[in-house]
């Protein structure tokens, strides 16, 4: 498929220069590549594709597996987009920060860290987002384990104990 | 009825004067809010007053589900305002919670925290439905002042 | 100089969003800013995993009131990758109207909003009253002014006949003067230059680091819109120009803005003049998946991107959605640094800001150990105050 070379270019250098840190990857179609990395290697990874024109970082997506948790930095130079998806282990889970390569990624990392408990090595201070003050500590919302209802029931509890 | 309490009735009657107030809304019905303010509904030709802060206010229009970091901001900003006071639930989200009942982060209608003089339905709802609630509530506390 | 740090809640006159912003002063001169988000948490991406994709559509319209379309269009193109469906022409058709009307009414909106915050009242009416012809074409396409409900998985809810396309085309071309109109003011009534040019400077480089999206990055010379970058509907086949302008400033994201609706009216116009023949929708099952998809879409503020992940069932496994503004705050603290206070209520609408949060600025003075309350509104005033003591003036 020739339309699909730029893709393919890109992939190969990737998985040229980093063989041990890509783990699964694939074109799902034009200008889309998933690409599963290393926590490791995640950094550097960027740093190369960053010198490659892929400078626009357009969000951070957590997510919960069950057995892990991770996250997918959507990162594209406007013509394609390369999905990196790292994970890390469900207890006392930990990503680095990326804020070295994308400085815009704070907002990003302060949502993986309310939403779903993962630390992120090297947030600088700051108030949590998009959680409210208030919220009660260890209690990520986004995590499969966390149900709706009984979210509610617990900060429905809590509203009227504080009345 | 005293003179002067005559007076103070008769212009809040005639001229509303309106705090607006956003509980977590998605904008819609407050930009129709606004639309209401602009030459195709003007509002302000029945002297309802858009104002900035709660102590001048009679009528407070709510719009939105109420969040739950919003709900003590919004007690309070009640509590300022002058007595008597009138709220009115703009939008089936200040009704009852709308679409965003049963998420995690939002208690449901404003009147979980505090009284509503009246609801409007409606998402969003539409300029002539507050104008014609407005009028409604003014023709309710002429009808209780006689 | 004594140094006062003020906590800064914007709101839009009767928008009244939550964003909250501390701001270091030497004087007049804001020396740093940082941003605080979180005020309009409503918990939607937890409450989407609990719905149906049907049932998401109507809670991700209602993420923003005014670009609920594109929220909608860019989830649903995430779903309908995922289940590989192939969505008829007249209704890829159809979005793109309802699109583009979306970003002149937001537009329009915006340039009211920021003529109101400039002290330039008549303007706000001007354009808010203009604005309403396009509700009206978008209530007679989708029979609501707002949250439009077009879009269905697999297509559009609604068809389009010849008399609302004429009905339409007639509108727009009303719109097309009166934005003419509106490119002159923005461009040379004096009072409003002085209060948007060199006001809030986004350099290009600094933009293209902090990944500004939309008018805004435009407005800095970053020639990017996902239209083009990476056509989605019908706009691979459609000629229109990415407006970019090289000021950096309030006043180039004014124009943009302005120019972009004339693009848009151009863009209606060809589309409807040359409406593809056709079904308006497909069939596509309760469940979706398994999959994942990542979509992104220009919404009139700028870079949508949603990610949806499918498990097979009715329920989607995750939605994400990251709306533009979100993109824009990043570099807002940069805009406002070394300006003066009076400019920071223009510098943050400038940016479009749609999110939800109070007002309240607290204005501390270090040196006398004094606390003050301003909000937005007593800023704006003081702001307008600023301008018209050095001669700028607004009726």
């Amino acid at each position: 498929m020739s339309e699909l070379t730029k893709e393919e270019e890109i992939l190969k250098e990737i998985k040229d220069k980093f063989s041990d840190a890509v783990e699964n990857s694939i074109i799902q179609r034009k200008s889309r590549i998933w690409i599963d990395v290393s926590e490791n290697a995640k950094l550097d990874i960027m740093r190369y594709l960053k010198e490659k024109g892929y400078y626009h970082l357009s969000t951070i997506t957590g997510f919960d597996e069950g057995e892990k948790l991770g996250a997918i930095y959507h990162i594209t130079n406007h013509k394609i987009i390369i999905n990196l998806r790292v994970r890390t282990q469900k207890e006392n889970p930990i990503l680095k920060s990326v804020l070295p390569v994308y400085p815009s990624a704070t907002s990003y990392e302060r949502e993986l860290e309310d939403l779903f408990g993962i630390k992120i090595d090297g947030l600088p201070e700051g108030r949590n987002y998009p959680l409210p003050e208030g919220f009660p500590k260890g209690v990520h919302p986004l995590r499969k384990d966390v149900k709706l209802e009984e979210l509610n029931k617990m900060l429905n509890e809590k509203c009227i104990k504080e009345e | 009825m005293k003179l002067k309490d005559k007076i103070i009735l008769w212009s809040r009657l005639k001229s509303p004067w309106i705090i607006h107030f956003n509980t977590g809304a998605c904008n819609g019905c407050d930009i129709e809010i606004v639309d209401a303010l602009t030459p195709k509904y003007d509002i302000e030709r029945f002297g309802i007053l858009l104002k900035g802060t709660p102590r001048h206010a009679d009528v407070m229009i709510v719009s939105g589900p109420l969040t739950r970091q919003q709900a003590k901001r919004f007690k309070r900003i009640y509590d300022q305002m002058p007595e008597p006071k009138f709220v009115l639930a703009v939008g089936t989200c200040a009704c009852s919670g709308g679409v965003f009942d049963g998420c995690y982060n939002v208690i449901g209608g404003i009147d979980k925290v505090i009284p509503v003089s009246a609801y409007i339905p409606g998402c969003p709802v539409r300029p002539e439905a507050i104008i014609d609630a407005v009028v409604k509530l003014i023709t309710e506390l002429e009808k209780s002042a006689n | 100089m004594s140094k006062m740090q003020i906590p800064l809640g914007p709101q839009h006159p009767a928008l009244k969003e939550p964003e909250n912003f501390m701001l270091v002063l030497d004087g007049e001169m804001i020396l740093d800013a940082t941003v605080n988000l979180g005020y309009n948490h409503r918990g939607v991406e937890k409450a989407a995993e609990n719905r149906n994709y049907i049932q998401d559509i109507y809670l991700i319209e209602r993420i923003c009131g005014i670009c609920s379309h594109s929220h909608v269009s860019c989830y649903i193109n995430a779903v309908e990758e995922i289940a590989k469906v192939e969505v008829p022409q007249r209704a890829k058709a159809i979005r793109t109207i309802v699109a583009e009307l979306e970003r002149i009414h937001s537009h329009l909106l915006w340039l009211g909003v920021a003529a109101f915050e400039l002290g330039y009242d008549t303007l706000f009416m001007y354009t808010w009253r203009d604005r309403e012809q396009v509700l009206d074409c978008l209530e007679l396409l989708t029979g609501n002014r707002v949250h439009y409900g077009i879009n269905t998985i697999g297509g559009v809810r609604r068809d389009i006949t010849k008399e609302q396309a004429d009905e339409i085309l007639k509108k727009i071309k009303y719109l097309h003067e009166r934005t003419s109109y509106y490119v002159g003011v923005v461009t040379e009534e004096p009072t409003f230059l002085a209060r948007t040019q060199n006001v809030g400077k986004l350099p290009k480089d600094i933009a293209l680091e902090l990944n500004a999206v939309g008018p805004t990055a435009r407005a800095s010379g970053i020639e990017i819109d996902v239209r083009k970058d990476e056509p989605y509907f019908i706009y691979d086949q459609l000629d229109f120009k990415v407006i970019t302008y090289h000021s950096e400033d309030v006043f180039g994201r004014a124009v943009v803005r302005v120019l972009e609706v004339i693009e848009s009216i151009k863009i209606i116009e060809q589309i409807l003049k040359n409406l593809p023949e056709g079904p308006i929708s497909v069939k596509v099952g309760w469940k979706i998946g398994p999959g994942e998809a990542v979509f992104r879409y220009e919404a009139p503020r700028g870079e949508d991107i949603h990610y949806v992940k499918a498990n097979g069932t009715e329920y989607p496994e995750r939605v994400k959605v990251r709306a533009p503004t979100l993109a824009n705050f990043q570099s807002l603290p940069y805009c406002l640094k070394n300006g003066y206070l009076a400019d920071a209520v223009i510098t943050i609408a400038a940016i479009d800001p749609c999110m939800s949060c109070t007002d309240r600025a607290v204005v501390y003075d270090i040196k006398k150990g004094k606390k003050e309350i301003f909000d937005w509104e007593e800023l704006r005033k003081y702001s307008i105050e600023f301008y018209r003591k050095k001669g700028v003036k607004f009726s």
